[in-house]
């Protein structure tokens, strides 16, 4: 028993580390922009590879390509238009804004989120001060049970946190970030926010598709 | 074992071939350590209450303290730190020593604007061109640097009189606020120029205290409960808010009995909710059938001689101040005695239009139904000649005797207030230069020329034009002062203002010109008590409900870390947080004012306080009943019909002594209408006060934002019900949507004012913002705003 436990565990490491790197990276590209991000990012995260498969990320090994200074202020001041303000957003980041009937922040969605958080013991920083639901929370979540689930042994424990993951992307992100990154794509001229909602969507639609196989076959056992 | 075969099968083959999972597993994540907003979940701090406790809906009562005349009961219904729904005064009506202060459409909407996503969030300093909209996210320290080194620095080269802070209808009322957080700053700095009067009643103001000696010519609404007839002279309480309960009293004045008229170019929800009947007339021509009225009267002999021998100066030539001929009486004018016109009703319906048989029987109703009470509103004096209104009405009620007595009402301004509580945040100023609020673009383009001939009081000359503007909580920068095009270009010129602060709840036409932009609070979001404008026996609680979102900040607590850099915190603050300011009002209230008002913690609990009276506020009672003992507070003594300080002056034509109808430049007689043949007025739309609330979609939903055209007008342009139309002037041009109804006067157009300036490309605003059209020339006496005085054309616009 010990070493079937034990082997699902480690078989399942590669594919949990594979989808905690992919939610870091998109959670790092919808980070405020600076030199120190993006360069990162250029340095370490190999667009080529993917520029074959996927259109953004075609349009993102474009844009790590030909990363420059003034490229970076330029996003700077996209990011602030598309997602800080002042005024009208482009693309507000918060899932209550695309679920609610008037589009408003602080609305019922904000508090599933806010009640999974204190579920696995978190709390947002700016708990009551920002909504809970923002794309950069929502990332750091994921990021988060897929660390737990990796870090987890026990085979229902990790069927359980799969569930909890599986729920999290049915019930929210792959409901709203599809309306997210259209708002984003329409909007924009960036190759990097244009790459990075490109890539988000599909992602979380994969993933979601991924863990439904997985739990199935984890069931099965 | 098949299964785990499976499982393998699907982890080592399936999913490693597909791509994402193989790229990222391959890819290196960058480590950026202490970035902002790199990790915003942590460890929840009281996980099992959190987990446990889920808290129950509190209710809080608060109030909001923008420029609305009334104050509203707002009830919050708080769980888990978030304002889930609004609700408001559950109070009944029927006793009117306790109506009910229930919110109306706007109130409603007050958690939507709470929480929409456009709310300002995090302070940002101006990166663009001013006005060009570019602003860059700042750090609370870097906004607080910025805005004390400025006021040193130009008050340092300019002097105090080129700082200023501007008129501003936002968060305007309570006990502290930006604007008076940014007075006493500059104040302990070394001073500002003032500025007075305001954009309401600017004229009346002014006007009203020749006649009268003051501005309180108002009585309180209880008395109409006694009126027998009553004129509501382009007021329009419906949708305009002058006290929240003003509307319970009508109601009960006309069950009472009382015939109610309405004197308005359009068919408005108060002639829907109020009038008997409606009597429609051309704007700025109100004075010629005021005129007629007063001729009807006299020639009728259904004056009050006995009143105007006693109290009154100048109604006949008996009665003249000395060294001014007799012929310049009131009664001599409306004769025509001295310019062989008399002012007959057919005289006047050629000018207002309306009907000379219907301006006599108004005229006899209401010189013969006792008490009559002739209500003014202040839409009619925001024009040219504003002033003329405001003692027009007051000369009619005096010609009436219905002044002084329960049920009959001065006329005039018609202010009134005998609740009042204690302020305890003041500043003393020490620079007493001061000019009228609408000319502070003037004062900004050249305040160095301005004399007393443009209000210019306290100085004989200023020192400096305005070089720095705090606009805090107000859209008066850009939006809500006259001649949006004109002021832009002013301020875009960064050499003329050099630094402008805005503080704001949204990106208002006015934010857009800041050059240090702050995220401001909601009441929701702070502590305060709410008064209402100057009429009403009541105040309302403003608790704080929730924390301020975002990085959202009180002016008070911003101004006091601008002083604490200028080492000035204590001499701010006293001390004192706003918490502390709202204690220490309701505690001085109770002791100093009045002894039945509630402690701190009774008025919190309840919400609202009602202050009782055993009977009716009448304006001047006590002039009236005892004239010797109690003159009025004009030079004579008496009501001045005829004001020897106006004579004095010496413009005749433009500042007479006795009220008369002068017609308006850009009014029905100008010869400007050949090519702008439409007057355009404005008006307080139900869905916004003033420019607050645009940008609310649910507010939008309830009130479109449209111009209404008469369908005779409309017909000969080819313009339908529901069409883009083009109107435009000498000053600008604007897009809106046309609604064509037979509720306003033919040759009238009227757009609802406050729409946020919007302009496309071509810089042609798109949303209908009428201030584009309005235009700054100030009525003579009061240099005061005539936004309702505009010649315009109309025509089929884009679609």
């Amino acid at each position: 028993m010990t070493a079937t436990t034990e082997s699902l565990h480690i078989q399942l490491q590669p594919f949990f580390l594979s989808r905690k790197k992919f939610y870091q990276l998109l959670h790092l590209l919808f980070l405020p922009p600076n030199n120190k991000v993006l360069a990162g990012i250029r340095n370490r995260a190999n667009f080529h590879d993917l520029e074959e498969v996927h259109e953004g990320g075609k349009i993102l090994q474009h844009f790590f390509g030909h990363l420059s200074n003034e490229q970076i202020n330029k996003e700077k001041e996209e990011y602030q238009r598309l997602f800080i303000g002042p005024g009208p957003l482009a693309a507000p980041p918060w899932e209550s804004y695309y679920r609610s009937k008037e589009q408003m922040l602080f609305e019922e969605w904000t508090y599933q989120i806010r009640e999974q958080y204190h579920q696995f013991g978190l709390q947002f920083m700016k708990e009551n001060k920002e909504p809970d639901d923002h794309l950069l929370l929502e990332l750091e979540f994921m990021i988060f049970l897929t660390d737990k689930s990796m870090q987890e042994a026990r085979p229902e424990r990790i069927l359980e946190l799969i569930v909890s993951q599986i729920n999290f992307l049915e019930k929210h992100l792959t409901i709203w970030i599809p309306f997210f990154c259209e708002r984003v794509i329409e909007n924009t001229n960036s190759q990097l926010y244009l790459g990075a909602a490109m890539l988000l969507e599909d992602f979380l639609i994969f993933d979601l598709t991924s863990l439904l196989e997985l739990g199935e076959a984890l069931t099965d056992v | 074992m098949s299964e785990k075969k499976n499982l393998k099968n699907l982890l080592n083959n399936k999913m490693q071939r597909r791509t994402f999972l193989k790229w990222s597993g391959a890819i290196g994540i960058p480590v950026i350590a202490g970035g902002i907003g790199t990790k915003m979940l942590v460890d929840s701090k009281e996980e099992t209450t959190v987990l446990n406790a889920k808290e129950k809906e509190k209710i809080i009562s608060t109030c909001s303290i923008n420029n609305c005349g009334g104050r509203c009961v707002i009830k919050a219904h708080v769980k888990d730190g978030v304002v889930v729904r609004v609700s408001t005064d559950t109070q009944e009506s029927g006793d009117l020593s306790v109506p009910p202060l229930r919110a109306c459409v706007r109130g409603r909407n007050y958690r939507s604007m709470l929480y929409h996503p456009d709310r300002l969030k995090y302070p940002m300093k101006r990166v663009g061109k001013r006005g060009e909209g570019k602003f860059k996210r700042i750090s609370w320290e870097e906004a607080i640097e910025t805005i004390a080194s400025e006021v040193k620095r130009i008050g340092d080269q300019y002097g105090p009189e080129s700082r200023y802070v501007n008129y501003a209808s936002g968060q305007s009322w309570g006990l502290h606020g930006g604007k008076n957080a940014a007075r006493k700053l500059l104040s302990l700095t070394g001073g500002f120029l003032n500025y007075r009067n305001d954009y309401s009643s600017g004229a009346g103001n002014v006007a009203t205290p020749y006649t009268y000696g003051t501005n309180n010519s108002g009585s309180s609404f209880d008395s109409l409960l006694h009126s027998k007839y009553i004129i509501l002279w382009g007021q329009n309480p419906s949708e305009m808010i002058f006290s929240t309960p003003y509307r319970e009293y009508l109601m009960q004045a006309k069950k009472n009995g009382a015939k109610i008229i309405v004197i308005d170019p359009r068919y408005t929800d108060t002639v829907i909710a109020f009038a008997d009947e409606w009597i429609p007339i051309l704007p700025t021509t109100d004075n010629a059938m005021m005129d007629a009225m007063g001729y009807v009267i006299i020639t009728e002999k259904l004056h009050d001689q006995a009143f105007l021998d006693k109290y009154c100066i100048g109604f006949d030539g008996d009665h003249m101040p000395d060294g001014v001929p007799k012929e310049e009486s009131l009664k001599s004018y409306l004769l025509g005695e001295k310019d062989g016109i008399a002012k007959t009703p057919e005289w006047a319906e050629k000018i207002c239009r309306v009907p000379a048989n219907k301006i006599r029987e108004i005229a006899r109703e209401y010189a013969k139904t006792k008490p009559a009470a002739l209500i003014q509103g202040w839409a009619a004096q925001r024009q040219a000649y504003g002033e003329q209104f405001m003692r027009g009405g007051a000369q009619l009620a005096c010609l009436t005797g219905n002044v002084g007595k329960i049920g009959g009402w001065a006329a005039g301004t018609g202010y009134w207030s005998r609740s009042d509580i204690v302020y305890p945040f003041s500043y003393e100023n020490p620079v007493k230069a001061s000019i009228p609020c609408f000319l502070w673009t003037k004062a900004v383009e050249k305040g160095t020329e301005m004399t007393a001939a443009d209000g210019l009081e306290g100085t004989e000359k200023l020192t400096s034009n305005i070089k720095l503007i705090f606009n805090m909580a107000g859209n008066m920068l850009i939006n809500q002062h006259s001649d949006i095009n004109k002021t832009v270009k002013l301020l875009e010129d960064e050499s003329k203002v050099e630094f402008i602060v805005v503080s704001d709840l949204y990106m208002t036409p006015s934010a857009k010109f800041a050059d240090i932009l702050l995220p401001g609070t909601t009441f929701f979001e702070r502590y305060d008590i709410g008064v209402p404008w100057c009429f009403g026996d009541y105040v309302v609680f403003g608790d704080k409900t929730i924390d301020p979102l975002y990085e959202c900040r009180d002016e008070y607590d911003v101004f006091a870390d601008v002083a604490g850099k200028l080492g000035l915190k204590e001499k701010f603050t006293e001390g004192k947080t706003t918490l502390d300011l709202v204690k220490e009002s309701v505690e001085r209230t109770k002791k100093e004012l009045n002894p039945n008002f509630p402690t701190f913690e009774e008025f919190r609990g309840k919400g609202v306080h009602h202050f009782k009276y055993d009977a009716p506020l009448v304006g001047f009672k006590e002039q009236i009943d005892d004239l010797e003992n109690h003159p009025f507070e004009t030079p004579t003594g008496k009501i001045e019909l005829f004001s020897k300080a106006l004579w004095d002056m010496n413009n005749h034509d433009e500042i007479p002594a006795i009220a008369k109808y002068i017609p308006a430049w850009e009014g029905p007689e100008d010869p400007l209408k050949e090519k702008f043949p439409l007057q355009l007025i404005s008006w307080h739309y139900k869905r916004r006060c003033h420019s607050t609330y645009d940008n609310q979609p649910w507010l939008e939903e309830s009130a479109k934002q449209e111009m209404w055209m008469n369908p005779t007008d409309a017909e000969k342009r080819g313009i339908n019900n529901g069409d883009r139309v083009q109107v435009n002037n000498e000053r600008g041009s604007l897009f809106i949507d046309v609604k064509v109804t037979p509720r306003i006067t033919p040759g009238v157009v009227g757009i609802p004012q406050g729409a946020w300036y919007t302009p496309d490309k071509e810089g042609l605003d798109q949303r209908g913002s009428v201030n584009v059209l309005t235009s700054q020339r100030p009525t003579p006496l009061a240099k005061a705003n005539p936004q309702l005085t505009n010649l315009v054309e109309v025509k089929k616009g884009k679609e």
